[in-house]
């Protein structure tokens, strides 16, 4: 079973070993984000993470496969976890980053007995990442152990003056809180979750102080995020046009058939949905009604959050219904800019968020539930 | 629904195989979509990025950019030091 794009490499001596998902550029090397698009396409720099990894002593074990883009599978579902979530989950690698805006890789590796660590957005570089949704794309550690997923994530986490959306902080310590946890549960969350990590999320909040409403705007978070992420996509692979790099179709008549036919050839199913969503929500029509619309429920989204009466946010992994309905319970995270980490618990997949920035609220919690 | 506008736009020409189930998708996903106009948002200022982005110069100080060469690499076809793409006019 490989997990890789292309043969992996072994560290020298005792160096750690991190796969990187096929989206992150390592100078020399290919990189495809899972497209057929950027075949031949050869990485002319090293993304920021892989140069903190290096300089950290780690070493990069290969490119794993992923979804194109990393985009929600609508049109054609993954027959198997990403290749980061089975590397780590089969022990051949220790951590693996990838960017996880869709909130897929979150609930795989929880349902694979592993973690997933996804940082403030903000705190982690994303020079070297080949772009998907913008104001969402974060890169992540898929991990055994989240105590040492931090201890990664401490590597890679500060300011870099090459990403322009970024926390001025030059550096994060990740630490245990001394302080009495108060978890909110969302009464209707729980209620659309599938019974295992229903069950899950109880079990796990019974260790904390809570606090059980309603999480507000719960039957929009999916609607907002896709079309965001549809937009910003969109605009994003708007630059694979069969010139400067990449695919090119074999066949074409003008620059306008070059354009059309390498774009038809060169992009899955997802991908093609995602360009026609992007371009309807951000038409003349569809603008007001949809784009906008999207970014004020963003905004609306992030000022219900009251962290100042709750520690964290318990949820589940997985709720009834298909990829779309149940990206709900993924896509608070990302567009309220929320660290956020993944794992099984008591047979189930519970998530737990925290405030920006507030990763050390995480931290205290896997500690509590897990000593 | 009908997503020929949208391929123009795109700059794809879907196969009619394709075709039928992206337009279904398409049209499940717009239902929803407009749906969201039923929650109220009146006077509430839309949310690019959750970050409070500022405007900060690097300092002004050279870096080697990428060169000719190493740009060209990637590119499906050159020819004398630049892309080669059809031929635009006659």
């Amino acid at each position: 079973m490989s997990y890789y794009i292309s043969g992996c490499m072994t560290g020298k001596n005792d160096q750690t070993l991190v796969a990187i998902e096929d989206s992150i550029m390592q100078k020399g090397r290919p990189v495809t984000a899972g497209s057929k698009i950027l075949s031949g396409f050869t990485s002319p720099l090293d993304a920021t993470v892989i140069s903190r990894l290096e300089a950290g002593g780690y070493a990069v074990s290969g490119k794993t496969k992923m979804r194109e883009f990393g985009l929600l599978p609508l049109c054609e579902e993954a027959c198997e976890a990403s290749g980061a979530v089975r590397a780590v989950a089969d022990g051949a690698v220790s951590f693996a980053l990838c960017n996880d805006f869709s909130g897929v890789t979150r609930r795989e590796a929880a349902e694979n007995g592993i973690c997933y660590i996804h940082p403030t957005y903000g705190c982690v570089s994303r020079y070297g990442l080949i772009p998907s949704a913008c104001s969402m794309d974060q890169i992540g550690i898929v991990c055994r152990d989240i105590v040492e997923g931090f201890g990664l994530l401490s590597v890679i986490a500060g300011n870099d003056e090459k990403d322009g959306a970024m926390y001025p902080d030059k550096s994060y310590v990740y630490e245990p809180l001394d302080k009495k946890i108060k978890a909110f549960v969302p009464e209707n969350v729980l209620t659309a979750a599938i019974p295992e990590d229903k069950a899950a999320v109880l079990a796990l909040s019974s260790h904390f102080d809570g606090v059980s409403t309603e999480l507000a705007y719960f039957d929009v978070l999916n609607k907002a995020q896709y079309i965001l992420s549809c937009a910003e996509i969109s605009a994003n692979l708007s630059r694979y046009d069969g010139v400067k790099f990449g695919f090119r179709a074999d066949r074409y008549n003008n620059l306008d058939g070059l354009y059309v036919n390498t774009r038809t050839q060169g992009f899955g199913l997802d991908a093609k949905l995602a360009l026609i969503m992007g371009s309807m929500v951000l038409s003349k029509e569809y603008y007001t009604p949809c784009y906008e619309k999207a970014l004020k429920l963003r905004r609306v989204i992030k000022d219900s959050l009251d962290f100042k009466s709750y520690d964290v946010i318990l949820l589940p992994l997985r709720i009834t219904g298909g990829a779309y309905e149940s990206s709900a319970v993924h896509a608070l995270a990302a567009l309220a800019g929320l660290p956020c980490v993944s794992f099984s618990y008591n047979g189930g997949g519970v998530q737990i968020l925290a405030a920006p920035k507030n990763e050390n609220a995480l931290l205290t919690v896997v500690k509590a539930v897990t000593r | 629904m009908d997503i020929k506008e949208y391929e123009a736009m795109s700059k794809i020409d879907l196969p009619e195989s394709e075709r039928a189930l992206i337009s279904e998708k398409a049209g499940m996903l717009k239902e929803s979509f407009l749906s969201l106009a039923s929650v109220g948002t009146n006077g509430v200022e839309a949310l690019v990025t959750v970050l409070d982005i500022q405007n900060v110069l690097r300092p002004d100080i050279s870096v080697k950019p990428f060169s000719r060469k190493e740009l060209l690499e990637n590119a499906p076809a050159s020819h004398d030091g630049y892309f080669e793409a059809p031929k635009t006019l006659d």
